[in-house]
C-alpha cells in the first residue's frame, strides 16, 4: 500500500462524511415536510485490494441512500385517507341536508304543520268568523312555502355536490397525469440503478391525495412505476400513462353527471355506481341516495298532505255556498310545488252541510282530527309523526357519519405516528449524526495531514 | 420505539383541535342553552322534541277552544237565568190577574207589561257572541226569533248543534238550539206566552189559569236546559284543568330533552380548559428538551 492510497482511502472518508451531512441536513431540513420519508446513508466499504500478508482496505464508500418506509402502513394510510373522504364528505353533505329539513325544533315544517292544523280548529270553533278563514288559508300559504323551499333547497343542494363532483373529476385525473409523470421519472432514475427518493416521497403524497377522492389500489414494478386501479381494476395510471375519469350529464338523473372511465376509447365505463370509497363516494351517496330519498318522503308527506285535506274538503260546504273545491292545487302533490288553491277564506268548507251555514263545522272538525290520525300513506305515522322520523332518520345518518369520521380521524393519527415512528425525522437523531459526521470528517482529514507529513518526511530524505 | 418530531407536533396539533372542538361544543351549549339544536346531535330526542311540540301546539289549541265554549256557554247561561226570571215574573203578573178583583182595565194594564216582557225574551233568545246568534242552532248569521203580527214569534233557526275539539276524539257541545229550550222541546214559550197575552185582553179567567200553568213549565223548560248547560261547563272547567297540567308536564319533557344541563356544560368547559392549557404546557417544554437547546 503506497502513501497515496492512504490519501484515497482519507478522501473516501472526507466523501462519506460530506455525503452523509448532506442527507441529514436534507432530513433536518424537511422535517415538517408532509409525506417526507426519512433517508439514511447507507455506508458500505470498499472494496480490498491484494497485499502482503493479507487484503488491505480502500476505505469507504456510500452505497446507497435509502428511504425509510413501511409500506404495510403506507397501504393501511391510503386506505384510511379514502374512509376520511368519503366520511367527511357524507358528514358536511347529510348536517346541510337535515339543516334544510330542520332548522330547529320551533321552526320550519314541523311548526308549520303544527300552525296549519291549529288555524284548522280555530275555523271549526269559530266557522263563521271571516278572521279565523283567513288565518287558516295564510297559515296553509305558510306551510305549502316552507315544504317549497326545503325542496328547492335540497335541489339546490344536489347541484351544488354535483359542481364538487365535476371539480373532484377535475382533481383525481390532474393527480393521475401528475403521478405518470413521476412515474416516468422514477423509471428513468430507477432503471439505472439510482434511488428515486424524493421522487417517491412526492408520488407518495399524491397517491394519498387521489386515495382521498377515489378508492384505488397500486401495484409497482421492478422499476419502481405504479400501476394505479379505480373501480373494477379500471386503470389510472398505467407507467407513464394517464387515463381520463369523464363526467357526463346524465338525462335520467336530471343532467346530473355519470363518472366515466376513458380507456382511450372514449368515455364508456360508468363507474358511478361502482366507485366504493373516497370523497367520490361520499359525494355520490348525497347527490343520489340521502337526497333523493329525503325528497322523496318529503313528498310522500306533501302528496298524503293534499290528497286526505282535499277529499275531506271536498265533502264540505263553504260560507258562499261553494262545495266540492280542492283546499290544495290536485296538480302540485310534491314538496317542490305543493301550493294552495283557495283563494277566499269564505270557500273553506268547514260545514259539512249546506243547510248548516254558517255555524256547522263539522267537515273543519274532521280536518282538524286529520292532525292525529294515522295514515296508511304513511306507514301509519301522522303527519307530525312521520316528518319527525324523516328528521331523526336523517339526523342519525349525519350522527353516525361525525362519529365515523371521528373515530376515522383517531384510526389515521395512529396511522400517522406509526408511519413517522419509521419514516419520520428526529432532531435528536439527526443532530447526533450530525455530530458523528463531523468527527469523521475530522478525523479523515487528520489521516490526510499525517499522511501528508509522512510524504514531506519521505521527500526530505533525498536532500 | 422512535419517536419523531412531526409525531410530537401531530400528537398535540390532534388533541388541540380535538379539545377545542369540545370546548366550542359545551360552549355552544351554554350560549344557545340547548342540548339538541341540531336533529345530528341526538335525533331520538329530535325526534321526541318534534312530536312532542306538536302534542304541546295540540293541547295549548284545545285550551284556546275550551276557553271559546266556555265564553259561549256561559253568555248562554247567564242568558237563560234572565230568561228564567222573566217568565217568573210574568207568571207573578199573570197569578196577580188572575183574582177576581182585578178589572178589566187592570188585566190590560197587565197585559201591556207582559208584552214588553215577551219582547224582552225575544231579545234574551237573540243574544249573540262576536255577533254569532247563540241560540239559532248553526244558523248563526240570523236572528234565530222573528216577532211577527199578534205577538207571534217564529224560529228562523234550524236544529243542529255545533260542538268543539277539546282533546283527541274528544268534543264538547257548546251551542243550544233555541228549539230546545225557547221553542220546545215540551213547551214554546213563546206561543204560551202569546196565548196569555190574548187571555189577559180577552178578560179569560180560565185562560189566565192556564197561562200560569204554562208558565211554570216553561221555567221547568228553561232550568233543565240550565242543568245541562252547567254539566258542560263543568266538563269544560275539567278538561281544562287537565289540559293545563298536560302543557306544563310537555313543557318539563321537552326541557329535558333538549335544554342544556347547565353545571355539566360548565363542568365540561372547565375540564376541556384544563386539558388545553396542559396541552399547550407540553408544546412549550418540548422545545426545552431538545438536543438542540445543549449544541452551542
Amino acid at each position: 500500500m503506497s502513501l497515496t492510497g492512504i490519501f484515497d482511502i482519507g478522501k473516501s472518508g472526507l466523501f462519506a462524511s460530506q455525503k452523509g451531512l448532506s442527507v441529514t441536513s436534507h432530513n433536518i431540513a424537511n422535517v415538517h415536510t408532509p409525506g417526507y420519508a426519512r433517508q439514511e446513508a447507507v455506508l458500505a466499504e470498499r472494496g480490498p485490494v491484494d497485499g502482503h500478508p493479507g487484503q488491505v482496505g480502500t476505505g469507504v464508500e456510500v452505497a446507497q441512500i435509502r428511504r425509510q418506509v413501511n409500506s404495510f402502513v403506507e397501504q393501511s394510510l391510503l386506505n384510511s385517507r379514502e374512509l376520511l373522504g368519503r366520511f367527511d364528505a357524507a358528514r358536511s353533505g347529510l348536517l346541510q341536508v337535515a339543516g334544510a329539513l330542520a332548522p330547529s325544533t320551533e321552526l320550519g315544517i314541523a311548526a308549520g304543520l303544527n300552525d296549519f292544523f291549529q288555524a284548522l280548529q280555530d275555523v271549526s270553533t269559530n266557522p263563521a268568523d271571516p278572521t279565523a278563514r283567513t288565518v287558516l288559508l295564510s297559515k296553509a300559504t305558510t306551510l305549502a312555502n316552507r315544504l317549497n323551499q326545503t325542496a328547492v333547497e335540497m335541489d339546490r343542494q344536489r347541484v351544488q355536490l354535483d359542481t364538487e363532483i365535476r371539480q373532484r373529476i377535475v382533481e383525481v385525473n390532474a393527480l393521475t397525469a401528475k403521478i405518470s409523470e413521476l412515474n416516468q421519472q422514477i423509471g428513468g432514475a430507477e432503471v439505472s440503478g439510482q434511488q428515486a427518493n424524493d421522487l417517491r416521497d412526492q408520488r407518495g403524497r399524491l397517491l394519498g391525495d387521489l386515495a382521498n377522492l377515489i378508492d384505488i389500489s397500486t401495484i409497482e414494478d421492478q422499476i419502481g412505476q405504479v400501476t394505479v386501479f379505480a373501480g373494477r381494476g379500471q386503470v389510472l395510471v398505467a407507467g407513464a400513462q394517464s387515463f381520463r375519469l369523464v363526467g357526463v350529464p346524465n338525462p335520467g338523473n336530471g343532467g346530473l353527471v355519470d363518472i366515466r372511465y376513458d380507456s382511450g376509447a372514449g368515455p364508456v365505463t360508468d363507474l358511478t355506481s361502482v366507485i366504493d370509497s373516497g370523497r367520490l363516494k361520499g359525494l355520490l351517496d348525497l347527490r343520489d341516495q340521502e337526497i333523493p330519498n329525503a325528497l322523496a318522503s318529503l313528498d310522500t308527506l306533501t302528496s298524503t298532505l293534499v290528497s286526505q285535506v282535499n277529499a275531506r274538503h271536498q265533502a264540505g260546504f263553504g260560507l258562499d255556498g261553494s262545495t266540492n273545491l280542492n283546499f290544495f292545487a290536485p296538480a302540485g302533490t310534491t314538496a317542490r310545488d305543493v301550493a294552495v288553491a283557495l283563494a277566499d277564506g269564505r270557500q273553506v268548507a268547514a260545514s259539512s252541510t249546506a243547510s248548516g251555514v254558517p255555524g256547522n263545522n263539522l267537515n273543519a272538525l274532521a280536518l282538524a282530527a286529520l292532525q292525529t290520525t294515522s295514515l296508511a300513506a304513511l306507514s301509519g305515522a301522522t303527519f307530525g309523526g312521520y316528518f319527525g322520523a324523516l328528521v331523526s332518520g336523517v339526523g342519525s345518518s349525519a350522527q353516525s357519519a361525525e362519529r365515523d369520521l371521528e373515530a376515522q380521524d383517531i384510526v389515521h393519527e395512529q396511522l400517522e405516528a406509526r408511519r413517522a415512528e419509521v419514516s419520520g425525522v428526529s432532531l435528536d437523531e439527526e443532530l447526533v449524526n450530525m455530530i458523528q459526521q463531523q468527527r469523521a470528517f475530522q478525523a479523515a482529514s487528520k489521516v490526510i495531514v499525517t499522511a501528508d507529513e509522512m510524504l514531506q518526511t519521505l521527500l526530505s530524505l533525498k536532500r | 420505539m422512535r419517536v419523531a418530531d412531526s409525531q410530537i407536533m401531530g400528537l398535540l396539533t390532534g388533541n388541540l383541535g380535538r379539545t377545542r372542538s369540545r370546548m366550542f361544543a359545551a360552549q355552544e351549549q351554554l350560549s344557545t342553552q340547548k342540548r339538541v339544536s341540531q336533529p345530528s346531535q341526538d335525533p331520538v330526542a329530535y325526534g321526541q322534541v318534534l312530536e312532542e311540540r306538536a302534542e304541546q301546539s295540540r293541547v295549548r289549541q284545545w285550551g284556546r277552544n275550551v276557553l271559546f265554549g266556555s265564553q259561549r256557554l256561559e253568555l248562554a247561561d247567564r242568558m237563560l237565568s234572565q230568561t228564567s226570571s222573566v217568565l217568573t215574573r210574568i207568571k207573578e203578573l199573570a197569578v196577580q190577574a188572575r183574582s177576581d178583583t182585578v178589572s178589566p182595565e187592570n188585566r190590560q194594564a197587565i197585559a201591556q207589561e207582559v208584552r214588553q216582557l215577551q219582547r224582552h225574551v225575544v231579545q234574551l233568545a237573540n243574544s249573540e257572541i262576536n255577533g254569532q246568534a247563540i241560540f239559532g242552532g248553526t244558523r248563526t248569521d240570523a236572528a234565530p226569533y222573528v216577532l211577527g203580527a199578534g205577538d207571534t214569534v217564529t224560529y228562523q233557526g234550524n236544529t243542529e248543534t255545533q260542538s268543539i275539539a277539546v282533546g283527541e276524539g274528544v268534543t264538547i257541545q257548546v251551542l243550544i238550539p233555541g228549539g230546545e229550550v225557547f221553542s220546545g222541546p215540551t213547551v214554546n214559550l213563546f206561543d204560551d206566552i202569546r196565548d196569555l197575552l190574548t187571555a189577559l185582553e180577552a178578560n179569560d179567567g180560565p185562560g189566565i189559569e192556564t197561562g200560569i200553568g204554562r208558565m211554570d213549565q216553561a221555567v221547568a223548560q228553561v232550568t233543565t236546559v240550565q242543568g245541562q248547560i252547567g254539566g258542560l261547563v263543568n266538563r269544560l272547567e275539567t278538561t281544562q284543568a287537565w289540559l293545563d297540567q298536560s302543557d306544563t308536564l310537555l313543557s318539563q319533557t321537552i326541557s329535558e330533552n333538549e335544554d342544556a344541563d347547565l353545571a355539566r356544560a360548565i363542568t365540561e368547559l372547565r375540564l376541556q380548559e384544563v386539558a388545553l392549557e396542559a396541552t399547550q404546557a407540553t408544546l412549550s417544554r418540548v422545545f426545552e428538551t431538545s438536543l438542540l437547546k445543549f449544541l452551542r
